[in-house]
């Protein structure tokens, strides 16, 4: 991110931020709809959070650490409607016309509806760290101090995350697997 | 069974798919906003990296459901005297006493803490003015706890003219002890609040709060030894 563009935001310039909310918007409409996994959910978060640098940007210190920065704020403007609505709405999927067929595919279509609910069991802390990590390639240390936890906080996070997301893979998708074969 | 390579390929791959752009009615909401969002300025907490503080790692407000508020303090020096400029942290002249003093929170928070009691019966009150807006808050105070060497105190807002802390949100002064002291507030933005002034503290946690932006301030203090 340009500093300078930074710098400029921070001091009310209003244009200066336009160009940084464009600039941004995208990555992090990204990762607010991978974290909550609702289109309306996460255009609110993404919202939330560009307003919330908009106001805090004067107390950024450090504006190279802008992007960092950002994140923290999405994630908790994701924290904050993921504790507003606890009840997800139903994700239907269609197998689109130009994927390939045949049992193969079945199985990947099976492995992706599987994680999508093996994800959604898991409280918004986890999918953030799967996110942050799997994602957005973030290494552990840089995850951690993005979200302002422990290291150990962030290992655990994610182990517990992988293992459930593992289990439903295991648990529902062998048995779905060998019907779609028969 | 997956492996575990097999699974994060799985899940990298899967994270992949889907939307990446932000549809332009909600930038252009965002940007219609700003005219009439103030820039917060001073008072309130920056972020900071949690390196550059041991006890950033406690830090607050992962969430939104959080925020965290800086002020400063400083205790009265070993000897009893008040104020100075190296203050300390003095014994309780009381069992019961857990907080009691006026401090300056960094040039913002006028700050009066008098609280007795320890755990989940803690009695007191505790109020706050910032001295550039006069907005402010009072505050019932409920409960303690002592969480890595850092001493919480949380209750809940009973009257208050601070947009961000309405009636009824719960509060906490955290206070470091040492030469010179450190304080911040953190309030829960949330909506509903934690059950209970206990309930606060583990959700604050659970979120992987700590108390960034620790600073000094100006005043004196007496704390429960």
């Amino acid at each position: 991110m340009d500093t300078e563009v930074v710098i400029r935001a921070q001091r009310g310039d209003a244009e200066a931020f336009a160009t940084l909310a464009l600039a941004v918007g995208d990555r992090l409409h990204a990762v607010s709809q991978r974290i909550l996994r609702d289109a309306d959910l996460a255009e609110d978060a993404t919202q939330s959070a560009l307003l919330s640098i908009w106001r805090d940007l004067p107390q950024l210190r450090d504006p190279a650490r802008f992007d960092a920065w950002s994140y923290r704020l999405l994630v908790r403007a994701c924290y904050a409607e993921g504790r507003r609505t606890r009840q997800w709405a139903p994700n239907l999927r269609v197998l689109s016309a130009d994927e390939p067929s045949g049992p193969d595919a079945m199985g990947l279509v099976h492995d992706r509806d599987q994680l999508e609910r093996g994800f959604r069991r898991l409280s918004i802390p986890h999918r953030t760290v799967v996110v942050l990590h799997h994602y957005l390639d973030m290494p552990l240390e840089q995850v951690a101090e993005t979200l302002g936890v422990p290291l150990g906080t962030v290992k655990s996070r994610l182990l517990h995350a992988m293992r459930g997301l593992r289990a439903a893979l295991d648990a529902d998708a062998r048995p779905a697997r060998q019907e779609a074969v028969r | 069974m997956s492996t575990d390579r097999e699974t994060t390929r799985l899940v990298r791959s899967w994270l992949e798919e889907g939307a990446t752009r932000l549809p332009d009615r909600v930038l252009d909401a965002v940007l219609d906003q700003v005219s009439t969002t103030p820039q917060r300025r001073s008072g309130w907490s920056a972020w900071r990296s949690y390196r550059m503080n041991t006890y950033a790692k406690l830090a607050a407000a992962a969430a939104a459901a959080l925020v965290v508020a800086v002020v400063g303090y400083r205790l009265l020096p070993g000897n009893g005297g008040i104020g100075g400029s190296n203050p300390t942290t003095a014994p309780s002249p009381t069992a019961s006493l857990l907080a009691k003093g006026t401090f300056v929170v960094a040039g913002s928070f006028n700050t009066t803490i008098d609280a007795t009691g320890s755990g989940s019966n803690v009695s007191g009150t505790m109020t706050a003015r910032d001295a550039g807006t006069a907005q402010g808050f009072s505050v019932d105070l409920q409960c303690e706890r002592t969480i890595d060497g850092v001493l919480w105190i949380g209750g809940d807002v009973t009257e208050t003219t601070y947009a961000d802390s309405p009636k009824g949100t719960r509060i906490a002064i955290l206070l470091k002890p040492g030469s010179p002291v450190q304080g911040i507030f953190a309030f829960q933005a949330s909506d509903p609040p934690s059950a209970s002034c206990q309930a606060f503290f583990d959700d604050m946690l659970a979120l992987g709060a700590s108390p960034q932006g620790l600073q000094p301030i100006t005043g004196t203090v007496e704390l429960a030894p």
